[in-house]
């Protein structure tokens, strides 16, 4: 048997199962998207309808506005906790009492459900209950009321996030760190090179890879969040949090429109795809060109 | 069977700013048809068919994968 058909035979499994659950559904969503479907309508069959959803959320100020939410979320939550999360990497490389105590205690809030994360967050942060708006109040005469400050529900839903997810880029990070050879760096300090320049062209080069897959996967999760910013916002006040997952749930669930549901979720998709890949092209695929030239 | 190796997965370099294979160019292909066909919905359509995006979607599309 050639080498090949054994390997496409030991591929055959996995690549049946992503089929089943991943190819599968994605076809069923861009079929929908093209549809007038909602259950509760006069005519609650699956009709084409050609374009007319797209059209339509093009000119949605709602989709748009959590387009937008979204956007914002994704690009502070992810800064944060790359920064954050390479600096807590850095701290870890060295050696001070009770690394290994921090360590597990920082990597605690991964394995926490995210709806778990929404509530406590909550219990935290409501108005008149959270012991967190009460010593801000008594200490610092601040008023923190996410049910009614939009800026401070945005603000809570990053903060949020970012402790959420911060622990997961510091592991990366960490490993990334772990793994990279000595030997550039002595000769960075051989040649004279400062602790910004051995970071900025010897450090940061080497670990693009590691920042890259981890910006990606944040990315793609920032931009899918649902459960904790409804736990603890509901996507209020107003619409102030209402990102594009929660926007989607309330136009698939509640409205049952689900034409125009899908419709909105192969958006979306479109734009994580397209940020990754520009993230991709702009970091990696035109500096190694540069590099061949 | 295609062995994986048989793939056209060459990168060469055209008018993009980067290495690309085939797979490259078909992707950056739909990813702009699906660019000009919502940018045409919400600012052009009014005076202009979309049936317009689509031919110039198509032709841009081609130019991509044949020179990109």
């Amino acid at each position: 048997m050639r080498s090949s058909t054994v390997g496409w035979l030991f591929l055959a499994p996995t690549l049946v199962i992503l089929f089943i659950f991943g190819v599968l559904p994605f076809l069923y969503v861009l079929v929908i998207g093209f549809t007038q479907w909602n259950s509760f309508a006069a005519d609650p069959t699956m009709q084409y309808n050609g374009v007319e959803n797209f059209r339509r959320l093009v000119f949605d100020e709602q989709f748009l506005y959590s387009l937008w939410l979204t956007l914002k979320f994704g690009f502070f939550a992810v800064t944060s906790q790359i920064l954050l999360g390479y600096f807590l990497a850095q701290l870890f490389m060295r050696d001070f009492p009770g690394k290994g105590f921090f360590r597990t205690i920082h990597t605690l809030p991964l394995v926490i459900a995210p709806i778990a994360v929404g509530a406590t967050w909550r219990l935290m942060l409501v108005p008149g209950l959270g012991p967190i708006p009460y010593y801000l109040r008594q200490w610092f005469g601040y008023d923190l009321n996410i049910s009614r400050y939009v800026d401070q529900a945005f603000l809570a839903t990053v903060v949020m996030d970012v402790w959420h997810w911060t622990p997961l880029v510091t592991l990366t990070m960490l490993a990334a760190l772990a793994s990279l050879p000595k030997e550039p760096f002595e000769q960075a300090q051989i040649d004279g090179a400062n602790r910004f320049q051995i970071f900025w062209h010897v450090t940061l080069p080497l670990l693009k890879p590691a920042i890259l897959a981890t910006v990606f996967i944040r990315l793609m999760d920032a931009l899918r969040t649902v459960d904790e910013v409804w736990m603890l916002t509901g996507g209020g006040p107003g619409a102030a949090t209402r990102y594009i997952g929660l926007h989607i749930w309330r136009v698939v669930f509640p409205k049952t429109d689900y034409g125009y549901g899908s419709s909105m979720s192969l958006i979306t998709l479109y734009l994580t795809i397209v940020m990754c890949w520009l993230l991709y092209a702009g970091l990696v695929a035109r500096r190694d060109l540069k590099r061949v030239d | 069977m295609a062995d994986l190796n048989d793939l056209p997965a060459e990168p060469r370099r055209g008018f993009l700013p980067i290495h690309t294979n085939t797979f490259d160019r078909c992707f950056i292909a739909v990813v702009l048809f699906v660019a000009i066909h919502l940018f045409w919905m919400r600012f052009l359509e009014a005076s202009l068919s979309l049936t317009v995006a689509t031919v110039l979607s198509v032709i841009v599309g081609a130019i991509v994968i044949a020179r990109g």
